[in-house]
């Protein structure tokens, strides 16, 4: 496969909608990177990445001919990306109230040091804040938890979300806002529910 | 910022140090799989010519059926073996008769 530099993009798509197979391989394995940080970053449980991201191409494949050049055509394919996701985020059962007699210890240690915000979270803790950070995430509706997790977790900025989801920077402020104070009223239901 | 959203920024950037490094290229057989799918799913809508073909073939076995079902009592004489009824509706087996 060629590399990122040498990849003719324009061409390949050309063959494509001639249906050439080859081109098609060569097209699924130059935009494979993008598209499995997308379904990394947001996808929900007990879907296999792999599953997901043929799903993805296949949308892609059978929807090429809209394909204008209004925005560069990863750009295109990452928000086929993140709406396939939501589509599965929300299809999905959102997980039962959190509490903190579900967290494991590990879990709890790392959740007491960011609040008292004594210590940093211990290295050897931070696998439990990323399980951690997963069950919160979970909990918020899939367009807030996209934002937060890009946000946050991938540091991107406004602008980089606005391009990837298509939504206008506003809305995604305004899902930022939504998301984070959400994650406030968790986290005080958490604490409280450690000393009911 | 609140003592909230500083946890949230501490748990968020222990989960970063945290995140995997896993390789991003496509698995084996992945994109073949999926332009095989992509393409073979167009070809599932059955042609002009293939749907005539499946009607000139159900025509094809009826006629059959129709022809064995109107022949069915020389078909089964034919295996069950009757040699006088056959004699007798033989024309050849007449004439030699007749010559006798």
């Amino acid at each position: 496969m060629p590399d990122d530099q040498s990849f003719d993009l324009a061409g390949c798509l050309d063959r494509v909608r001639k249906r050439d197979q080859v081109a098609a391989r060569d097209l699924v394995e130059h935009l494979h990177p993008l598209v499995i940080r997308i379904v990394r970053a947001h996808l929900p449980r007990r879907v296999p990445e792999e599953d997901l991201a043929q799903e993805i191409f296949l949308k892609m494949f059978t929807r090429i001919d809209q394909y204008k050049g209004s925005v560069p055509f990863p750009h295109w394919v990452s928000r086929i990306a993140v709406t396939t996701c939501i589509d599965q985020l929300r299809a999905q059962k959102r997980r039962p109230e959190l509490r903190w007699a579900d967290l494991s210890e590990r879990e709890t240690d790392a959740l007491d040091a960011a609040i008292t915000g004594e210590n940093d979270v211990a290295p050897d803790d931070a696998l439990a804040a990323r399980e951690l950070v997963q069950k919160l995430l979970d909990q918020l509706k899939p367009e807030d938890r996209l934002v937060i997790q890009s946000l946050d977790l991938e540091q991107k900025s406004v602008a980089e979300i606005s391009a990837l989801t298509g939504w206008n920077p506003t809305l995604v402020k305004v899902r930022a806002f939504r998301a984070r104070r959400k994650l406030q009223r968790l986290y005080r239901e958490l604490t409280q529910s450690e000393h009911p | 910022m609140n003592k909230y959203d500083k946890a949230w920024q501490r748990l968020a950037a222990a989960a970063r140090r945290a995140a995997p490094e896993r390789d991003e290229s496509a698995p084996y057989g992945f994109s073949t799989r999926v332009a095989a799918q992509a393409f073979g799913e167009e070809r599932r809508a059955p042609s002009a010519f293939l749907r005539l073909s499946l009607r000139a073939a159900a025509v094809a076995c009826l006629l059959a059926v129709a022809a064995v079902a109107a022949n069915y009592s020389a078909i089964k004489g034919a295996f069950e073996g009757e040699p006088a009824v056959a004699a007798a509706d033989d024309p050849v087996a007449e004439v030699v008769d007749l010559g006798s």
